[in-house]
């Protein structure tokens, strides 16, 4: 009997280089980068000064009704009220993805079409929603206040908004949880339980989501933003953030082509493995990503001289870039395979749990249309790096198979292999 | 006491995308007191809610007209009417009592009292 093969068959992006398939592959061909100066608190004088901004959207009113989108999306009070601001992005995500799938409504309604979705939830609306709680000594409890904010707030609003009946899922892996999100729905659908599954993640750009993460001195207090996110160079002091929406479809590839929906590529496969380390730091010997790398290439049937280019994690972080090095070292380098890397968050910041969505949404879109892009901003790599083939520009070559790889706070380690899709 | 500054406050904070003659009529009940502003508050309120929206206002429609039959209300589109009109009119709507209401004379009517009651209430 011959295995199920998984494909990518749509795509949808709200991101900081674009806002749509073409604009995202224009940005990623040309290095074109989405980070601005930001100011996350109007007239204070915080250290952190940029983000990869989003371009169309204004989401700055705690009340939805007064949220902007770009034109050509109506959506209706009734969609909306229980949202997060990334409740929209993921909307307008999960628009274009259905047009590009060639998805009817009947497919979405289907009993074998799941929805996997990831978020931090909206720390920003959790606060004005708890607040008024406070501040009205308990009289006063906004009905929407729970599922627009709380972590799962994706799953639920999108569910009922496209009326899915597979099945519903909310990961929850920090960083990793959509590149996990994508891995578990290829294995529902090998197992022949769904037949596609929509996997959508998204975030909240505003000081609540993002700044947070200065208390651990994890964002990068580089106020240039041509210079700020630099993965793998030897200047990198911390990530850039930014917020936004990715979306997939992971579908089994006979119902795909029946459909006639563009096969991006093939997904052949998925590894993971944790690092029993740390709850924020990454392993610094990179093991659990190794471990995770070996895993999804064994599982792909792939061997690492393969692998054309991999799509890094990189965020920019001193500990967290030198760790992936060492993993990239021992799955790759020590075998004498040396595949292209590059981290495309040195143009689009770090999406955090949708990340890894899309960044495989990146893949796809290189693998389809034939180019790598390089890593910007990277002027000293790092001597942890010696070895490592890391283009600076984008590269006119087309990868036939491509691995991406996440990592997660609690050290969650998380890689898909994708290939060229070969009927 | 609701003052014509803390209205404002309020429109600007919580009346996000409502149409103006909702929050005119907020600011003239915070100045005036008077029934028929505090009805056109009410009713914009639930209309604004409604998952399918009524062609005219409801203000404009007769009495009798019945929240779930025929405008469709859910217990959801309740909930939010009912959080915002307490949150604008510093009034407590009680559960048990909204089960009852099943007209807008009826959901008026209540609101009304309650107002009246706060009223003399901070009298």
């Amino acid at each position: 009997m011959t295995a199920p093969r998984v494909v990518v068959s749509g795509l949808g992006f709200v991101t900081s280089i674009g806002n749509s398939q073409a604009a995202v592959t224009e940005s990623l061909r040309t290095l074109r980068s989405g980070i601005e100066s930001y100011e996350f608190m109007p007239g204070a004088n915080l250290p952190i000064k940029v983000v990869g901004t989003l371009k169309e959207f204004d989401t700055t009113s705690l009340q939805w009704a007064g949220w902007k989108w770009p034109e050509g999306y109506k959506f209706s009070r009734e969609v909306l009220r229980g949202m997060a601001p990334h409740g929209l992005y993921a909307l307008c995500a999960s628009e274009q993805l259905i047009a590009d799938a060639r998805l009817t409504a009947a497919d979405l309604t289907a009993d074998d079409t799941g929805l996997f979705c990831a978020s931090a939830g909206s720390p920003r609306l959790i606060r004005h929603f708890l607040n008024q709680i406070h501040e009205s000594r308990g009289e006063r409890i906004p009905p929407m206040g729970v599922v627009s904010t709380i972590a799962g707030t994706l799953n639920f609003n999108l569910a009922a908004h496209f009326g899915i009946r597979g099945a519903v899922a909310g990961f929850v892996s920090a960083c990793a949880s959509t590149t996990q999100a994508i891995g578990y729905a290829c294995d529902e659908i090998r197992l022949g339980r769904l037949r596609r599954v929509l996997v959508v993640g998204g975030e909240d750009l505003n000081m609540e989501s993002v700044y947070s993460f200065h208390g651990m001195r994890a964002l990068s207090r580089n106020p240039d933003p041509t210079r700020a996110s630099r993965p793998f160079d030897r200047d990198r002091d911390g990530f850039v953030g930014t917020g936004g929406a990715a979306a997939l479809v992971i579908e089994l590839a006979e119902s795909a082509r029946a459909r006639g929906a563009p096969i991006y590529a093939e997904l052949l496969g998925w590894g993971q493995a944790a690092d029993g380390y740390n709850v924020a730091n990454s392993d610094p010997d990179g093991r659990g990503l190794s471990m995770a790398m070996r895993r999804a290439l064994a599982d792909a049937k792939v061997a690492p001289g393969e692998i054309d280019y991999v799509n890094a994690h990189a965020t920019s972080t001193p500990v967290g870039d030198a760790s992936e090095a060492k993993a990239l070292h021992a799955t790759f380098t020590a075998v004498g395979a040396h595949p292209a890397v590059s981290s495309t968050k040195a143009l689009t910041g770090h999406g955090l749990s949708f990340s890894g969505a899309m960044e495989t949404a990146f893949c796809a879109v290189s693998i389809a249309q034939g180019f790598i892009p390089g890593t910007a901003n990277l002027e000293n790599p790092d001597p942890v790096c010696a070895g490592l083939n890391l283009p600076r520009t984008t590269l006119p070559i087309a990868p036939r198979t491509v691995l991406k790889d996440s990592s997660g706070f609690g050290g969650c380690n998380v890689c898909l292999v994708l290939r060229r899709w070969e009927p | 006491m609701i003052t014509v500054a803390l209205a404002q406050k309020r429109i600007n904070e919580s009346l996000v995308g409502f149409p103006p003659r909702v929050t005119e009529a907020y600011l003239a009940f915070a100045e005036h007191g008077d029934v028929a502003s505090l009805d056109i508050v009410v009713l914009g309120v639930l209309h604004f809610y409604l998952a399918k929206k009524t062609s005219e206002p409801l203000d404009t429609l007769p009495g009798t007209t019945r929240l779930v039959e025929d405008l469709g209300c859910d217990s959801l589109t309740m909930m939010d009417t009912v959080f915002m009109a307490e949150s604008l009119l510093d009034i407590k709507i009680d559960d048990s009592q909204l089960a009852r209401l099943s007209t807008l004379d009826e959901l008026l009517g209540y609101i009304r009292t309650q107002v009246k009651n706060r009223a003399t209430t901070a009298a």
